[in-house]
């Protein structure tokens, strides 16, 4: 009888979300999957194309054109920003649980930039990073590392690096950047983490006579795995999701010359200005299948990896 | 473990120069956004201003309908917390204390759409949202809230766990309801979780930027955030104005982060960790 009421009850009680899953996840998800084998621009009835959108994608990631520079600049800024935000996240966390006095001061101070409203910080740093005028280059040219472009340079430090043996940051480096200062919310899942690693386990070390390096290497860095592997993989998704402050700094047109186009802002675009809505959705359903593949395969090498001994 | 002399002086230099790097920004924003016109112009690195000009504020607040924008921003911001609450809530509540068929595979499904990008369902969503009459309305941005969003609801069933399941069966010998249960004793008792919820969509809310940009086309109907980016493109050479806008759109937000820090951080932690 009891068990019943139970099961009606869970169904009620889930009802609001069990609603929005059908209507914002289950009905887009089939919808879009739909259209992306359509040609639809709002207007007219979708009317089915077959595989064109996603042969036009081939084309564009053949030629790094459209989806294609779109894809390489998303890449980028994965693949520079993710390694960073997990270095700079462990860093400032291990600062944070060293035995001196302050420390609720210094970590109130080091996570509140992660508060700061996108739309404002962008505005903030668009003027910090400004060549002529911002603190940046102001500070960067009085130890002589000269007067890099930042968000109005299209180039990347890589390969201008590469190419001139120059330090000249670029937009996508500033877009960077900008993401490490709201690194605040991994630094406090690594705070909480190390405190949960056993005293013990560093008495016993220091015993031994290893050296604060080796304790580090060999007991603070395994029991920080499970944290480095959410913070790879929430890095990545974050990282391609990243809007608000991408449409700002380049005014909602990737540039300059294309260097902060997207993918998430090469598909509002599609989407919103062009009503290209059967492209945009084949492009988001690639780009999905991407993401799904990268999620899958660092779950693969985490097993390798990731210490989930605790 | 205890830091020596040395080793202590090197530890308070690496923080103090983390915070210089990481806080300083934020103290250039507030000093520069008291700065006249000129003293930005002529002397944009020295940190503190000349002359103070706290006119800079009332000048931002008339060069663009803020009180307008602020209003709305307000009511999305409750009206979406409130649905958040409610409908997050009884999710958890489903989630955690019922037994139902299907219970543990939806939960699969409702961690699955926290993965989900939301690339993927954007354009059917704003399609919908259209089709119901919602588009340029500020209920756009506040409907879809009553219908659950997963990270709240995974924060909240983490907490509702760990209320004791004899608290519930003795209300049900009481003869209490389900619904009796949820409401006099789960959340009574869950005030923490509820409370870091509601702080969270209300920030979530405050900050968006991309769901108006999308959702709203009436300038009467923008709310800070949107109406902010507006000004940059208008007053990109007043760079006075736009600091002390962007300085009053930040403060509310700063202020709620220094009196409920405890909470924040804790929920950050639980929803990373557990």
């Amino acid at each position: 009888m009891s068990s019943t009421r139970n099961r009606i009850a869970g169904y009620a009680f889930a009802s609001p979300w069990l609603g929005g899953l059908v209507l914002l996840y289950l009905f887009p998800f089939a919808a879009s999957l739909y259209w992306s084998f359509c040609r639809y621009d709002l207007i007219n009835p979708p009317q089915w194309i077959g595989g064109e959108n996603y042969t036009r994608l081939a084309d564009e990631i053949a030629t790094g054109t459209g989806f294609g520079q779109a894809l390489a600049n998303t890449a980028y800024y994965a693949a520079v920003g993710v390694p960073l935000s997990i270095l700079l996240g462990i860093t400032l966390a291990v600062l944070l649980s060293l035995p001196v006095r302050g420390q609720a001061i210094f970590r109130t101070l080091f996570f509140l930039p992660s508060v700061i409203p996108v739309v404002a910080a962008s505005i903030l740093w668009m003027w910090l990073l400004d060549p002529k005028e911002g603190i940046v280059n102001y500070g960067l040219a009085s130890i002589g590392l000269g007067t890099p472009g930042w968000l109005q340079s299209s180039g990347d430090m890589f390969s201008t690096f590469w190419r001139t043996g120059t330090f000249a940051p670029g937009s996508k480096d500033a877009l960077v950047l900008m993401s490490l200062w709201g690194v605040g919310n991994f630094m406090v899942i690594y705070l909480a983490a190390l405190g949960d690693v056993p005293k013990s386990l560093y008495e016993a070390a220091q015993l031994d006579g290893a050296g604060a390096m080796r304790r580090f290497l060999h007991i603070t860095l395994p029991m920080l795995t499970p944290i480095i592997f959410f913070n790879l993989v929430m890095g990545l998704i974050q990282s391609v999701q990243a809007f608000t402050q991408i449409y700002i700094v380049s005014e909602g047109r990737g540039s300059p010359a294309g260097s902060t186009m997207m993918i998430s802002l090469q598909l509002f675009l599609s989407a919103f200005q062009h009503l290209d809505m059967g492209y945009a959705s084949a492009v988001a359903w690639l780009l999905f299948v991407l993401l799904l593949v990268a999620t899958l395969l660092l779950f693969r090498t985490s097993r390798r990896w990731v210490y989930y001994g605790g | 473990m205890k830091l020596n002399l040395a080793e202590k002086v090197l530890a308070y230099a690496a923080l103090l120069l983390a915070a210089v790097l990481l806080a300083g920004p934020l103290a250039i924003l507030f000093f520069s956004s008291l700065k006249t016109p000129a003293e930005i112009q002529s002397n944009p690195h020295a940190l503190l201003p000349q002359i103070w000009r706290w006119e800079n504020y009332g000048d931002a607040v008339t060069a663009m309908p803020f009180f307008l924008y602020l209003r709305n921003t307000l009511l999305i911001c409750l009206g979406s917390v409130i649905g958040t609450v409610i409908s997050c809530s009884m999710a958890a509540y489903a989630f955690s204390k019922l037994q139902w068929p299907g219970r543990n595979l939806l939960f699969g499904v409702l961690i699955g759409t926290m993965l989900l990008p939301w690339h993927v369902t954007m354009i059917p969503r704003f399609l919908l949202l259209r089709e119901v009459g919602l588009y340029n309305t500020l209920g756009a941005l506040i409907v879809p809230t009553f219908l659950g969003d997963a990270f709240s609801i995974f924060l909240l069933r983490q907490f509702f766990r760990t209320i004791p399941e004899d608290l519930s069966e003795a209300a049900r010998i009481d003869g209490l309801g389900e619904w009796g249960i949820f409401w006099r004793i789960i959340l009574p008792l869950s005030k923490p979780a509820v409370a870091t919820v509601a702080l969270f969509q209300f920030i979530a809310a405050w900050n968006d930027f991309s769901g108006p940009l999308l959702l709203l086309s009436d300038k009467r109907n923008f709310p800070l955030a949107y109406g902010l980016e507006q000004f940059v493109s208008s007053y990109s050479d007043q760079t006075h104005l736009l600091l002390a806008a962007a300085t009053l759109f930040t403060l509310p937000i700063v202020i709620l982060f220094f009196l409920t820090q405890r909470t924040f951080l804790k929920g950050i932690a639980t929803t990373g960790l557990k």
